[in-house]
């Protein structure tokens, strides 16, 4: 194992998001906080109460875990497909960094990421609505995983990908949808059938849950329920990308 | 140090190394011929992990990459031939990351040093995007040897680099050299392997054609040129002239003669015409560079008799002493 290199990269793809903190840090943070103030005070004002809890408390971990799945991702994935295009993915491949070396720089980046913007997000809705976390360990699992999870697909997009265009594929087409029909801004529980029934299918549902349970203290879902979930994506994307890295999957001809 | 056996690389119906089979020395400077789409740089890719192979194995300080990927990297350092940079650093920084990617702790004393024997000290803090064409490519050549790797790959280190700055580079490879580093390295000036390598290999359509001393392959496969003017014109050489190869121009104010194996020496020729008293005007010699045996060889110039040259002699020796006993009798 090569600490030194592993820390190096880790290092590295931090400082990379940095470097530019007005793209990577502060534009998520602002079209969170729009969200925040748009469906919070706008909506919050009808809707009232989701199940005792203040609808602009209510959607707070869900924004969260937006900025958190988002960023991860987007840096992952942004930052692998960047090495490849400009053509420094051949210093990593002929440096001595397995696999374990690589995913660990590339996913503890993304997870630095996700986990800054998950922070400053809940800072700025604090500031609207004041502190409240029920339950810290489970809240500090679901950060940490969630991140992972993100941060893993898009180091598997990253590697996928060849041109721009498919970077954003997955965060359009899949992400976005799933997020916003995942009970981010109402609680999936209030839906009439079939779309109660349907929304069950959504694996973002049961993330955003588990936050929910984490920060606010209750949920309509099992908590465990969405940790098993995230669980199970986390492995397997996990055997995929390191299958991958082990073979020169798109990064070796 | 590195061992390379059979090796195959397809790209679908391209057959991009077609069997190669080389062994690089410690400590020699090798270079690695051949003309555009050769197969230079995917050998190089397929040692230093940038190409899975199709088969075939490569060893790297005595371990089978197959078996271990990854350890035999950190004394590898390589220089691509195409220009990479991240526009996110600078130049220090970008050699501080090579560090640390080969596990070394953060040494500014080696990186100033690396940055000025390559004359980007003045850059160190420049962003890399900031700098001209030859001097990205000089911090290739920086980051492939900040972690003081004992082998090197050079894919075309001085393309784009200008005359004073390329001198300045041989220099440093030769003293890396003396400090006991293996040196590989492709190019497109001939003069620049000319200069270096202690061995070259030549490559064409994937398969390597030969590899031997330079100085040996010139020596085998190289010519001497002769062009003598005369003052004035000559009606016709004298016999042992011509019969000895030298040529007379039409218009009969020139001769020339080429020297190879066993044929007289350039010597022997200007001593016949001094003899035979002609009346010489001009003298001029030039001897065949590597350029010119490159071309011979990729044209399909025989290789060299695969026993090596002792034996020989070994051979020659007997052959005379069979020459006495057929003389005894």
């Amino acid at each position: 194992m090569n600490v030194i290199g592993t820390k190096t990269l880790l290092s590295k793809e931090v400082r990379r998001f940095l470097r530019v903190p007005g793209q990577t840090v502060l534009s998520p943070l602002i079209s969170t906080s729009l969200y925040f103030v748009v469906f919070g005070y706008s909506l919050g004002g009808r809707v009232q109460e989701v199940g005792a809890i203040p609808y602009i408390i209510f959607i707070v971990p869900g924004l969260v875990f937006m900025g958190m799945a988002n960023n991860s991702f987007l840096n992952t994935s942004s930052s692998l497909f960047i090495t490849k295009l400009q053509g420094t993915v051949v210093d990593l491949l002929a440096a001595p960094l397995g696999p374990t070396e690589l995913l660990l720089g590339f996913i503890g980046g993304g997870m630095v990421r996700g986990l800054v913007v998950g922070l400053l997000t809940w800072a700025v809705a604090a500031a609207f609505t004041g502190f409240r976390l029920a339950h810290v360990l489970p809240t500090l699992g679901f950060v940490i995983i969630v991140t992972y999870v993100f941060s893993m697909l898009g180091f598997l997009t990253g590697l996928w990908a060849e041109k721009f265009e498919q970077i954003n594929f997955f965060p359009i087409f899949v992400m976005l949808p799933l997020t916003f029909l995942g009970g981010v801004f109402y609680s999936v529980e209030a839906l009439p059938e079939p779309w109660h029934s349907i929304s069950l299918f959504n694996p973002m549902v049961y993330m955003v849950e588990g936050l929910r349970y984490g920060m606010l203290g209750s949920s309509s879902l099992s908590p465990a329920l969405g940790a098993s979930i995230l669980g199970v994506v986390a492995v397997v994307a996990t055997a995929f990308a390191y299958a991958a890295l082990r073979s020169g999957y798109k990064l070796r001809v | 140090m590195l061992e390379v056996r059979d090796l195959v690389k397809r790209f679908g119906a391209l057959t991009a190394l077609d069997g190669v089979t080389l062994d690089i020395r410690a400590g020699e400077i090798f270079a690695l011929l051949g003309p555009n789409g050769a197969g230079k740089t995917t050998l190089i890719g397929a040692v230093c992990g940038l190409i899975r192979k199709t088969s075939g194995t490569v060893k790297l300080f005595g371990i089978d990459l197959d078996q271990d990927p990854v350890s035999p990297k950190y004394q590898v350092g390589l220089v691509p031939q195409e220009i990479n940079f991240d526009p996110f650093f600078t130049v220090s920084e970008s050699l501080f990351i090579q560090l640390g990617y080969y596990g070394k702790r953060r040494d500014p004393a080696r990186v100033t040093e690396v940055l000025r024997a390559l004359s980007l000290d003045e850059k160190a803090s420049s962003p890399t995007r900031a700098l001209s064409g030859g001097m990205k490519r000089r911090l290739l050549i920086a980051k492939a040897l900040v972690h003081a790797p004992r082998l090197v790959f050079l894919d075309e280190p001085t393309a784009g680099v200008d005359v004073e700055l390329r001198r300045d580079l041989w220099s440093y490879v030769r003293k890396l050299q003396t400090g006991g580093t293996t040196i590989i390295l492709t190019t497109h000036y001939l003069e620049e392997a000319e200069e270096l390598a202690d061995r070259v290999g030549i490559i064409n359509d994937g398969k390597l054609l030969l590899v031997e001393e330079k100085s040996a392959l010139i020596r085998r496969l190289g010519e001497k040129k002769l062009e003598v003017r005369f003052k004035q014109k000559i009606e016709g050489l004298p016999e042992h002239l011509w019969s000895a190869g030298a040529v007379l121009s039409a218009d009969g104010c020139r001769l020339s003669y080429v020297e190879r194996k066993g044929r007289p020496s350039v010597g022997e020729i200007l001593r016949l015409i001094y003899a035979a008293h002609l009346p010489v005007e001009d003298v001029e010699t030039r001897r065949s560079r590597l350029e010119d045996v490159l071309l011979l060889v990729l044209r399909g110039a025989p290789k060299p008799e695969p026993a090596s040259v002792p034996a020989r002699e070994e051979t020659l020796r007997g052959d005379e002493l069979l020459g006495l006993a057929v003389r005894d009798k």
